[in-house]
């Protein structure tokens, strides 16, 4: 019975997003940025099922995802950028604009792998893998959890942001990168090759639901859920809390950072203001929105929110910060499970409503 | 015909005697005189031509005054116009100076600056081409304005100056010199000027002596530059030496000036753990909605600034102490609001009130940012303004001194509440185990509440002393909430002695870090040093022991 649900469900979602939209596009009544705003939605969706993996799942609150997402974001950016770059240097490499107007007269010496398109892939997320790796590591270890965790997450995404906004980092300072032009040799601003990322986004959303699908339902999977439950309980019965725990964060980070990759092309420019600790938080509410704990509550969390986040910015931009606070308080104070349980709450008592003749056992079977 | 040629003998007479007896104050008045009351155009201008000419730093507020078009007269006396105040009446009117022959206010019989409007005085109307012809003194013309600050500035422009009796009108100034820091700054110059004239090893070894012991703000470039290109040979070490032990005792005041800098950071930064770490050890609540609690006592204390002086117009600084107790009660309430509507449903689960409450923060900060726009500053009062000079260069401005103090006194005021007091034992009783002090008869949601309100309030505190030392914007309370939950996470959850120490460890190291590295990079290795210190202590400096400090 819910495996036929699910399959519906998963039916009207590829129709829609993967028949309709971009079918529309090309008879031309949906507009090339809906499908590249969709598209970023996508890679929204994608980190949302990262922060669900280490959040929903196993109970730990990170709040510094964007800044994964901005390490894998940047890795592309850089490679674009170093592509789309006209002024050359001292030393006859061609440099980006925005360092030559600060003046920096040579590349400096961590840009120069970006300029090959395959290292600048391994590195967005090699980056961060390491990079949760080492945080994670020292974290986990000394058994910092819970709000302490939290906390530290937090801290890490104010330090990291800060120095990113800084010019000496030769990130390009609070402007971020901008100004792209090709990728592989391909404009960025021609309708099919939006269309390209879109679709590259869509794919990935569904590759990483069917992978994290398959994680959560395997034995890794429910371990990490008995850390969630009780982390002293499943040390007890010798799991190795740490590396489980390692390893989904260095995961989320990877979800995190993939999804960066594919965002940044999309959006043409990536600022450090995408990886401040509002924009961490905001990722963890998409999920806390949309229901944790659901992978599909974190993707249909995501697409809603920055969905209305597009809209209502639009419509009137004052009191989207009211909507969306409103919104937090209230889902956490009234709908712990978030949209996916209110859903699902009004679905069962439609159901139980005209099920109400049904034998008790089946009924039971069904729900248990 | 025969006229002309009389006044013409005339004043060919005056240019004579003139010449004679230049310098003497008696001819400089009957120039100036000349100036104010001319019998014709050309002796006004003959008159501002040998003013120009003598430069006579007693002429110079005059021709200064002249040059800016402002020049009056008050009776027989040229004045001039000083800051412009609101008279009675809502009419402008404007605090006068004397020029001649000295600076000083007009005052009133009863010794209070007089004010009158422009209208009221008889304006000396000097023609553009005799405005012109006090080109060649313009540059000394500050070096007697009644502003110190403009009277440093032309003591630097003299440096540059061609003119071979600048020393001696430098030297002349200065005896005029009332203003410390202008009196430092002008005998540098003039100290400076000498140096560089000198030729005997012992007379420059003596201007470097006067230039150290008078110890003024460039003295280390000057020497330096000295030791390199002197014109002395033998003085040249010597002025290198004596670089070396001022960069010595200045290295030694800046870090003086860090301490000092850290202790005061540290004490905001305690000012608002404080209510955290009472607040999460009580119920459990990581409330990122605090520093928004910082954010109202700051509007609050600006609020009361535009009550006092827009609406019942009192004009002093007592705006600031009303607001210290008002911003405490206002952020104070709005604390029992929102614990009484939001919080109340979070207690003891902590991940889903920190995500509720940056909810509530998004609101508050939006709400503010509405109604206040993004930038307004409180004026700080004037009690708190300067500082307290401990040597020359180190100077603890009375602010940061001021917020030091009120740190001292509401940790000690909270550590007596909690420690000393009925309420105390119920809040401690509470934090400790809930269900057995609800048992013995505690309300505990009382004490929620009334431990809320005092944690809302010490942010709202905090806040009305931040207006102090800097502007009040709508996210003044998220730049502070991350730093001040690493203050709660170091210090250990609920302890009061554990978030002073380490409110003022990290304040102190933020600071110290920031003077040797970029201000970004300290706060990075601030993160660093707090994850090591968590390796080995990963409940804090103070950590709860025994069966409550297991999950």
């Amino acid at each position: 019975m819910g495996k036929t649900k699910d399959f519906r469900l998963y039916l009207a979602f590829i129709a829609l997003f993967l028949i309709v939209l971009p079918l529309g596009n090309l008879l031309g009544f949906v507009s090339n940025n809906t499908i590249s705003l969709w598209g970023r939605y996508f890679c929204f969706a994608i980190v949302a099922i990262g922060v669900d993996l280490i959040w929903g799942y196993t109970g730990i609150l990170s709040m510094c995802q964007a800044f994964f997402f901005c390490l894998g974001g940047y890795s592309v950016a850089m490679h674009i950028v170093l592509k789309g770059a006209s002024s050359a240097g001292k030393d006859g490499t061609l440099l980006p604009d925005f360092m030559v107007w600060n003046q920096v007269d040579s590349l400096p010496i961590f840009w120069v792998p970006f300029q090959s398109f395959g290292l600048a892939m391994i590195l967005g997320l090699l980056i961060p893998a390491i990079f949760a790796f080492v945080f994670g590591y020292f974290i986990f270890r000394s058994r910092i959890k819970g709000v302490y965790m939290a906390i530290i997450t937090q801290a890490l995404a104010l330090a990291m942001w800060l120095l990113f906004l800084r010019n000496e980092t030769k990130l390009g300072g609070t402007n971020g990168l901008t100004d792209f032009k090709t990728l592989l040799g391909l404009s960025l601003s021609s309708p099919n090759v939006k269309l390209g990322l879109y679709l590259m986004s869509l794919a990935g959303l569904c590759g990483a639901y069917v992978l994290s699908k398959k994680l959560v339902s395997s034995k890794f999977g429910k371990v990490l859920q008995a850390i969630r439950d009780s982390e002293s309980r499943t040390s007890y019965t010798a799991y190795r809390i740490l590396d489980y725990k390692l390893a989904i964060f260095i995961l989320a980070a990877l979800l995190a950072a993939f999804a960066g990759m594919l965002y940044a092309p999309q959006t043409g420019i990536i600022t450090p203001g995408r990886m401040d600790v509002r924009a961490s938080v905001e990722m963890v509410m998409w999920v806390a929105l949309g229901g944790r704990g659901k992978l599909k509550g974190a993707i249909l969390g995501a697409l809603i929110v920055n969905f209305l986040y597009s809209i209502c910015t639009s419509l009137f931009p004052d009191y989207w910060l009211f909507i969306l606070g409103f919104l937090f308080v209230i889902t956490v104070l009234y709908f712990d499970k978030g949209f996916l349980g209110m859903i699902e709450m009004a679905v069962e008592k439609l159901g139980r409503k005209s099920r109400r003749i049904q034998p008790v056992a089946e009924k039971e079977v069904i729900h248990s | 015909m025969k006229h002309i040629t009389k006044m013409w003998l005339g004043i060919c007479l005056c240019l004579l005697i003139g010449k004679e007896v230049s310098g003497q104050s008696d001819s400089t008045g009957f120039y100036v005189d000349q100036v104010l009351n001319p019998s014709n155009d050309s002796a006004r201008s003959i008159a501002l031509h040998r003013l120009a000419a003598l430069r006579e730093p007693s002429t110079f507020p005059l021709l200064a005054a002249i040059n800016d078009k402002k020049i009056y007269l008050l009776g027989n006396n040229p004045v001039t116009t000083g800051e412009k105040e609101e008279l009675a009446g809502g009419v402008e009117g404007f605090t006068l100076f004397y020029l001649f022959p000295k600076l000083e206010p007009v005052l009133e019989a009863d010794g209070k600056a007089k004010k009158v409007t422009v209208e009221s005085l008889k304006k000396v109307d000097v023609s553009r081409t005799d405005r012109l012809s006090l080109a060649p003194v313009l540059p000394y013309l500050n070096l007697t304005n009644p502003d110190a600050k403009k009277r440093i500035i032309a003591y630097g422009q003299l440096l540059t100056s061609l003119d071979s009796l600048k020393i001696q009108i430098l030297s002349e100034a200065l005896q005029l010199e009332k203003d410390k820091d202008a009196l430092t700054a002008g005998k540098e110059i003039l100290f400076q000027l000498k140096l560089n004239e000198v030729s005997l090893v012992k007379d420059a070894k003596a201007y470097i002596d006067s230039l150290d012991s008078n110890w003024g703000e460039n003295v280390t470039v000057i020497l330096k530059d000295y030791s390199v290109s002197g014109k002395v040979e033998g003085a040249k070490a010597y002025a290198a030496k004596k670089v070396e032990a001022l960069d010595e005792l200045q290295t030694r005041i800046q870090k003086a000036q860090n301490l000092f800098s850290g202790i005061s950071l540290g004490s905001i930064l305690i000012l608002i753990a404080l209510g955290l770490a009472i607040v999460y050890g009580l119920a459990g609540i990581i409330n990122m909605a605090h520093g928004e609690f910082l954010m109202i006592g700051a509007y609050t204390t600006f609020c009361m600034q535009s009550l006092f002086i827009d609406i019942l117009g009192i004009k002093s600084d007592l705006f600031f102490l009303v607001s210290l107790p008002v911003s405490f009660i206002v952020a104070g309430l709005f604390g029992l609001v929102l614990e009484r509507f939001v919080i109340r449903h979070l207690y003891a689960r902590p991940l889903e009130s920190l995500l509720a409450t940056w909810g509530v923060s998004l609101i508050m900060v939006q709400l503010a940012r509405s109604i206040f726009g993004d930038l307004t500053a409180v004026k700080a009062p004037s009690f708190l303004g300067g500082g307290w000079q401990v040597m020359p260069h180190l100077i603890l401005p009375y602010n940061r001194l001021f917020i030091i103090g009120l740190t001292i006194v509401v940790v000690s005021l909270t550590y007596l509440m909690l420690y000393r007091s009925r309420l105390g034992i119920q809040i401690r009783a509470v934090t400790q185990n809930r269900n057995m002090s609800a048992c013995l008869g505690v309300e505990t949601r009382t004490v929620d509440a009334i431990t809320f309100f005092l944690g809302s309030g010490l942010a709202g505190l905090a806040g009305c002393a931040m207006t102090l030392i800097g502007n009040v914007v709508p996210d003044m309370g998220q730049t502070y909430i991350v730093d001040s939950f690493l203050v709660v996470v170091t210090g250990g959850v609920g302890k009061i002695a554990g978030a002073i120490l380490s409110g003022l460890g990290i304040g102190f190291l933020t600071k110290v870090l920031e003077s040797f590295y970029e201000a970004v990079y300290g706060k990075v290795l601030i993160l660093a040093l707090i994850v090591i210190f968590l390796q080995f202590k990963p409940r804090g400096l103070f950590p709860d022991k025994g069966r409550i400090a297991e999950d």
